[in-house]
């Protein structure tokens, strides 16, 4: 087996080869004097290969049928018809799994703004995790709040709301950032049009799920939604889900948790599942169930 | 998840009367814990008619009563009941395609067929409905090819092409088997249409009714036929019969056409020679087969056979008009059924600039539809956004509140169309900014364009998702 130090130096040390590469590129054309203009613009920093629409990127050079492949690219995510260098990756292909790879990482370790928070007239609370790390490593503290964030909760929230929705990072901060807003808004748009009180939405910093039976049971809401980043993929590190359910209690079976997933903006958009969320909070709220209890 | 919905065609031809139902299967193929994408994944015809001969009271009028009896006895021999029919179409195709048929055949078909539709389709319509039960809309798809496929029936030859399982050209000729008939037994001619007399004198033949002809004078005509198809596929120089054989538009021929399939019911007589008397219909269908057969078509396209000829258009009505909305939609009332609504589509280039311009755009065009004392149910469509904030759906919303001002003063509910996935949202703040007064269907994951009409069926799938129906009445306009 090799260890993930050994790992670490030998992409280190490709990586170097690589960026050597790419330098003598660069003096070769320079050189021949070919590409004066694109030197300038690299003044303002290299173009975002991250902005190219993976969907419509063909590298295959001649495809026997263009139109055929684009279309069977746009069924899936998965990086088809990248071609090869010999037996590997092209460059632009390998840099740009690295450069999604890093988004990933990103989204797990940066932190929501407070601009975010503010924006949304909300306050934030955090769970019994002191750092980024810690809650990468103990899964449990990022269920509990202690007794100072606790008592925030229950003073600056109403008391047993109907409805109590809030926002937590979980593990993609981007994820957050990029749909909470919409979908937040348009849940508490769709639930006042049913006639559904909704309680003083807040931000939870450091939260995993379960965090959520923790604000249940100190606000007594009778049904408690937690929008939240999921685990980033390569696909995207946006995906946000939400969590709901009907008077949940510290240590009830995961079963008793509604799910709503990927929320994107390939996948479902942030209003179309704020909208479809306040229509099974409403069935929730008839049937007083929710999760496998409940059939939708 | 699996649903299944019963959905019925029937076909009033020039020449022939069919019926068939088809179960299409529904199903949420979403993972248990997204929101639901429910799909057609499953369309099958489970029963065919026989082929009756349109009963008609003269040339042109559908006897409505026998037409009944036919759709009766049918619906008796499959077993089926009209109250265990979800959606369907009636398509009167052809020369019967007239306005007081349709109303005809809506009275004496109401309670038989429920809340279905009933449309005299247009020869675009047609052809695009006979190509898709051809099945040349799915080979174009699946074989990345653009398929043209002439549905060849009594009256007409209605011409479709699909690139990408997408309609790009469609024409009509008055070309069909029975544009003459023939004493039984005899060639003796009991009918001619005039299009079909002028043709035969261009080459000299004097085709009159009550005369009796030779069979080489009968092919010269069927060959010259389809030498005017082949006109229009743009293999043989186009003359002037290719001008007055066409009853509307040409076709465009700024493509290369790669497969061809024939339906209708000459087109069992082009893929097979028939060894039995020729005229044993009483028409020339039988030899105008043989002549497209022996035409240069065959050599310079490929031919495929279709998956259905004489019931292409039969099948296509029962199977193929009917899709399903978004499964993210927003109704506030079940009003459904809904018929025969007309579309109001505001400009794309509007809707990409600023959506202030769009409650003007929609209040000059609503004015089109909506005249003091005679109000009727519109619907409004729009592309709407990928992806959209709370503010884009809000900033949407008032404008259609604004721009529908006059028409939200009726009994109405607001109908809006949309083709990107946002009418859950779009739909409850619409609701909102009508002060939850005013009834709102907002559905989508649907592409309109303005001349269409639409029809909205009863809500399926635990009310997620509505069938509906477009009629696209004027194609290449």
């Amino acid at each position: 087996m090799i260890s993930e130090n050994e790992i670490k130096k030998v992409v280190e040390q490709v990586l170097m080869e690589l960026g050597g590469a790419i330098k003598v590129e660069k003096g070769l054309s320079m050189d021949s004097n070919t590409d004066v203009k694109g030197c300038g613009e690299e003044e303002d920093g290299l173009p975002d290969i991250t902005t190219i629409d993976l969907k419509k990127q063909v590298l295959v050079p001649n495809p026997e049928d263009l139109a055929g492949l684009l279309r069977m690219k746009e069924s899936t995510p998965a990086r088809l018809g990248v071609w090869r260098a010999g037996p590997r990756y092209k460059t632009e292909t390998l840099l740009r799994f690295r450069a999604d790879h890093a988004a990933a990482m990103d989204a797990v370790f940066t932190d929501v703004s407070e601009e975010f928070v503010a924006r949304n007239d909300m306050f934030a609370v955090k769970t019994m995790c002191g750092s980024k790390d810690e809650f990468l490593t103990r899964p449990d503290l990022g269920r509990m709040f202690d007794e100072e964030n606790m008592a925030i909760l229950k003073e600056k929230c109403v008391k047993n709301p109907q409805v109590e929705i809030y926002v937590s990072d979980g593990l993609s901060s981007t994820a957050v950032e990029a749909n909470a807003e919409d979908t937040l808004q348009t849940i508490i748009q769709g639930l006042k049009g049913y006639g559904i009180k909704v309680g003083t939405p807040f931000f939870v910093k450091y939260g995993r799920v379960g965090a959520m039976d923790a604000v249940s049971e100190g606000l007594g809401a009778e049904i408690t939604c937690v929008l939240l980043g999921e685990r980033p993929g390569l696909v995207t590190a946006e995906s946000m889900s939400a969590y709901i359910a009907y008077k949940a209690t510290v240590g009830m079976p995961e079963a008793r948790r509604t799910v709503v997933s990927n929320i994107h903006s390939g996948g479902t958009p942030a209003v179309e599942a704020g909208a479809h969320i306040a229509d099974i909070i409403k069935i929730m709220l008839e049937k007083k169930a929710s999760g496998l209890d409940l059939k939708l | 998840m699996i649903e299944n919905m019963i959905s019925v065609g029937i076909d009033i031809g020039t020449s022939t009367t069919q019926l068939v139902f088809s179960k299409i299967t529904i199903e949420n193929t979403a993972s248990f814990a997204s929101v639901p994408r429910i799909k057609i994944v499953d369309k099958e015809v489970i029963y065919r008619s026989d082929i009756y001969f349109t009963p008609l009271l003269s040339q042109t009028e559908i006897d409505g009563e026998k037409v009944r009896e036919i759709v009766e006895m049918e619906y008796k021999k499959a077993g089926i009941k009209p109250s265990d029919l979800s959606t369907g179409a009636v398509i009167i195709t052809g020369e019967t395609a007239r306005k007081e048929n349709a109303s005809i055949v809506l009275k004496k078909l109401s309670g038989l067929a429920g809340d279905f539709v009933v449309a005299t389709a247009g020869p675009d319509l047609e052809a695009i409905i006979a190509g898709k039960g051809a099945g040349a809309s799915i080979l174009s798809k699946n074989e990345s090819k653009v398929v043209a496929n002439l549905d060849i029936g009594g009256g007409t030859t209605n011409i479709a092409l699909f690139q990408n399982g997408e309609v790009i050209d469609t024409c009509c000729l008055d070309i069909g088997g029975r544009l003459i008939k023939l004493q039984e037994n005899t060639q003796r001619i009991n009918y001619i249409s005039p299009k079909l007399r002028k043709l035969a004198s261009d080459i000299n033949i004097d085709a009159v009714e009550a005369k009796a002809m030779e069979i080489q004078q009968l092919r010269a005509i069927t060959n010259k036929m389809a030498e005017v198809l082949e006109e229009v596929l743009g293999i043989r120089k186009s003359t002037e019969a290719l001008k007055y054989m066409l009853t509307g538009q040409d076709l465009k021929r700024n493509y290369k056409i790669d497969y061809v399939t024939f339906s209708g019911g000459v087109a069992d007589y082009i893929y097979s020679e028939s060894d039995e008397n020729i005229f044993r219909f009483g028409d020339i269908g039988i030899i105008l087969g043989e002549a497209i057969r022996k035409s240069s078509m065959m050599k310079s396209f490929q031919i495929k056979k279709p998956q259905e000829t004489i019931r292409a258009t039969v099948v296509g009505a029962g199977s193929h008009t009917v899709d399903i909305s978004g499964s993210t939609i927003h109704y506030t009332k079940d009003l459904f059924p809904l018929k025969n609504i007309p579309i109001i589509k505001i400009s794309e280039d509007i809707e990409l600039q600023e959506h202030t311009r769009l409650s003007e755009d929609l209040r000059e065009k609503i004015k089109w539809f909506h005249q003091e004392g005679n109000e009727q149910q519109i619907a409004v469509a729009i592309k709407g956004v990928k992806n959209p904030s709370f503010k884009e759906v809000n900033s949407i919303s008032q404008e259609l509140v604004k721009g529908m001002e006059d028409f939200l003063k009726t009994a109405y509910p607001l109908l809006v169309v949309v083709e990107n996935d946002m009418a859950k949202a779009l739909g409850q703040t619409l609701y909102n900014h009508l002060s939850y007064k005013k009834d709102v269907i907002c559905i989508d994951t649907i592409g309109v364009e303005n001349g269409d009409y639409i029809d909205i069926g009863k809500p399926l799938a635990n009310g997620r998702v509505v069938p509906v129906v477009i009629k696209t009445l004027i194609f290449n306009s």
